[in-house]
């Protein structure tokens, strides 16, 4: 992959930051709404979470994949960055440890 | 020996998790593509005959529900399902009824508001009557209690025990009422979207599409990846 230069790692940070907040609505607000409140129906928005979800982790996937090539992470490294799209707060706290690292 | 099994045991970790990602893309692929199917089922207008859609002996097929069907028997039961919700969100007491068919089987129809199954008087048990309608499935959440003359949700299987003959498994929402030619004017209950079923959205089912076959590619390139100093 070509050199970025701290590119990447912005790019990384927008995504996980994205990434991690899209989450959060999807646990704390269109989870409760659909499975608790039934009221996906009579807000048809709502469905745009899941849906940007499923984009943005594609995208975030990524993004952490270019970082953890360009800074030469090993696999298993790059492995917890792409899962880290998947857990509540982990995109956070993974942002937070690749600008400690390469910031 | 452990570097002799290495590289065969990391070939066949990747066909496998490979395998899977691929396999969840195709199936959310395949939901996409019924969700689009399902809707494009509401611009048929035929009407079927009951038996043509469905029987009494299994579940109602995924391809007639949804369809337009239409009946003959007498209504021999009559209960309220409360806090039912239509198609334009509004939640209300319907009035359901059993129609026994001249074969002996029955089925549940949806056939209006609760409130106004008093004004329509011509209709009485013993008379046969042509419903027309939505076929739809069961319900499986219950919206009450099931007491004397109200059931918990449109779902043959609660009345098992109070009907000797076989029960269709879904119901129909009556569109439409017919007694020796005679339409019964009443308002009917409007039907809800037709989604055949399939739960989620179009561009969410490709959006998992577009995340599995990522994972899958990512799989398929981890082998390759060196740590260069």
């Amino acid at each position: 992959m070509a050199n970025t230069g701290n590119g990447a790692l912005l790019r990384f940070r927008v995504m996980a930051i994205l990434c991690g907040v899209n989450l959060l609505l999807l646990i704390l607000g269109y989870m409760p709404a659909k499975y608790i409140f039934d009221a996906v129906d009579s807000n048809k928005w709502l469905i745009a979470i899941p849906i940007a979800h499923g984009y943005f982790y594609s995208v975030y996937i990524l993004t952490a994949l270019q970082l953890g090539v360009q800074r030469k992470m090993p696999l298993l490294s790059i492995l917890w960055l792409t899962l880290a799209g998947t857990l509540p707060v982990a995109s956070f706290i993974a942002e937070r440890r690749m600008v400690r690292r390469f910031g | 020996m452990r570097a002799k099994i290495k590289k065969p045991l990391q070939a066949i970790t990747v066909l496998v998790l490979a395998s899977i990602f691929i396999a969840l893309g195709i199936w959310q692929l395949q939901r996409a593509q019924e969700l689009q199917d399902s809707k494009k089922q509401v611009v048929d207008s035929t009407v079927y005959p009951l038996a043509q859609m469905a029987s009494p002996t299994g579940s109602i097929p995924a391809t007639s529900i949804t369809k337009l069907v239409k009946t003959t028997g007498h209504y021999i039961a009559t209960y309220k399902a409360p806090n039912q919700k239509d198609g334009s969100g509004k939640v209300a007491d319907w009035e359901v009824a059993l129609l026994e068919e001249e074969n002996g089987s029955a089925i549940l129809v949806a056939r209006g508001l609760w409130s106004e199954r008093i004004s329509s008087p011509e209709m009485t048990m013993a008379k046969n009557v042509t419903v027309t309608g939505t076929l739809l499935p069961k319900q499986s959440e219950d919206r009450a209690e099931n007491v004397g003359g109200q059931i918990s949700r449109l779902d043959s299987s609660l009345l098992v025990t109070s009907y000797s003959g076989q029960l269709y498994d879904g119901f129909i929402l009556a569109t439409d009422e017919e007694v020796s030619g005679q339409k019964i004017q009443r308002s009917r209950v409007t039907p809800p979207e037709l989604t055949s079923g399939v739960p989620g959205y179009y561009w969410q089912h490709i959006s998992y599409v577009v995340v599995w076959w990522f994972l899958a590619a990512l799989v398929f390139w981890a082998p390759f990846y060196r740590r260069r100093a």
